[in-house]
Parts: C-alpha cells; structure tokens; sequence
C-alpha cells in the first residue's frame, strides 16, 4: 500500500540528486547556483518528508520542486541584472570527469541560450524521457503549450547547432 | 508534438542531456545544514523552555508574595480589631469609674 511506504531521506538524495543537480544546472547553466538549489529542494524536502505517499510521489516532488527553484533563481537573477551569459560559462566547480563530451557540453550552452520555458520543456522531455502530457501536468501548463514549447525549442535548437556545431566540427 | 520516433538529432539530444552526475559532497552538505538546522530549532526549544519555566517561576514567586502580604494585612486587620476591642473595654471601665466618683462627689456634698 502506498500510505505505509516509509521515506529514507538518505536514500532519497543517493537516489535522485543527479536528477535535482542536473535539472537546476540545466536550467541555470550555473554549475554553483545549481548545487545550491539541489541543496534547498533536498532540505524542503525533508519538511515534507511525511507527506511523501511512494516513490514515485517523491519523484514528481522533487522533479517539480526542482524546476520552480530553478525558475525562481532565475527570476532573482534577472532582478539582479547578472548577466546569464558570463554565468552559463562558469563551470569550474565541476570536477573535470563530471564534465560533459564536448559535443554534449556545445548543447547544453546552446540550450541555456533558449528561452527559459522552451529550455524547461526540453529538459524534461529529454532529460528526465518524460511525455508532454507528464510535462505539463508538472510545470502546471496547457497541453498545447507545451508542445508548442517543444516544437519551437527543438527548432530552435536545431538551426542553432546546424550553425554552431558544424563550426565545433572544424575546429576540432 | 506527438511521440513519434525520434530523429538523429533527438536521440542526440538524449545522448546529451543525460543526467550528470551530482557535486561529490552534496550530500555531506544537506546532511550538514539539515542538522544545522535541527540544531537551530533544538536551541530555539531550549530557550523556548527556559522563558515559559521563567514566567512560571515569576508567575509563582509573585502569588506567594501577594499571598503573604494579603495574609498580613489580614492579621494587622485582626490586631486592630483587638486594640479596639481592648480600647472599647477600657473606656467603658472608665466611665463607670467616673459615674461612681461623681456618685461618691454628690452623697458628700
């Protein structure tokens, strides 16, 4: 029964704090702010740690949690006027192995340059292999939203790196 | 968009964003705020406690205080009640005293 699971939250960080950071950072392009928002979603977590009815449940939350700070972060950031641009570049508190191939690492820059709600679609779409119905029941939006969101971020992105990529290609 | 089989550059895109691994010490740092933060709460408790058992005490030591005076009044008011009981006996004393000298002054005239 759902009701009698009972959450470990030790567990639950081992689980899912690849997901949380890679969401954040995804979203954020800023490899210290993103560990920042793992570590406030792990801990608002823990506050609702009893309301957690299964796995699963604890999934979505954390899924969902993650996106809201993450927009939320960004939001501070924009009232801020930190130029996202010199943070998206920011990755030396990576360890060198946890960095991405450099083609991966081209697409990911490529995406922090969509708007934040394209990006957010495509993150869960091919990050987290979520539907677009799932998407837009986390973020809270409108089916077709979604999709357009989907289908102008992955246009986007791809006459973005037909440019930028072929580019990455010859100077390899 | 429907969920149609992905093309070369999506399955890159899968390949891409796949999930990286999180910060090594991520989860030594929740655990350390986590229990920081339990801490914090523990201390606030603590002082909690020592102000309500202060008021407590206050609370205590102000009625044994407004008990003992009230008792005192009580017992000043009984003193004095005697002393006028005792006042009230000695003038009626004296004033049968003085009826029978101005007797004794009035069968010697």
């Amino acid at each position: 029964m759902a009701g009698d699971w009972q959450p470990d939250f030790g567990e639950l960080i081992d689980e899912h704090q690849s997901m949380v950071f890679s969401l954040a950072l995804r979203m954020t392009g800023d490899y210290g702010l993103a560990e920042e928002i793992a570590q406030d979603v792990f801990l608002e977590l823990d506050r609702h740690l009893c309301k957690m009815e299964s796995p699963l449940h604890a999934l979505c939350w954390l899924r969902r949690v993650a996106m809201s700070r993450s927009a939320d972060a960004l939001r501070r950031r924009r009232v801020r006027g930190i130029n996202q641009w010199v943070e998206i570049d920011e990755t030396h508190g990576a360890r060198v192995e946890d960095r991405p191939s450099p083609l991966a690492d081209q697409l990911e820059r490529l995406l922090a340059t969509l708007p934040e709600a394209q990006r957010a679609a495509l993150v869960l779409r091919y990050q987290e292999d979520l539907t677009p119905e799932e998407i837009a029941a986390l973020l809270g939006s409108p089916l077709a939203t979604v999709k357009s969101h989907l289908q102008r971020g992955l246009k986007l992105l791809r006459t973005k790196a037909a440019i930028h990529l072929k580019e990455y290609v010859r100077g390899a | 968009m429907d969920l149609a089989p992905m093309d070369d550059f999506e399955r890159e895109l899968r390949v891409a964003f796949v999930r990286r691994p999180a910060p090594p010490d991520l989860k030594g740092k929740i655990v350390g705020r986590r229990w920081q933060r339990a801490s914090r709460s523990h201390r606030r408790m603590i002082w909690l406690e020592r102000i309500a058992a202060s008021l407590i005490l206050a609370a205590v030591a102000g009625g044994a205080a407004f008990w003992r005076h009230e008792s005192e009044k009580r017992r000043a008011e009984d003193a004095k009640q005697q002393v006028m009981t005792a006042l009230r006996i000695a003038g009626d004393a004296l004033d049968e005293v003085n009826a029978q000298l101005t007797d004794r002054d009035q069968d010697a005239q």
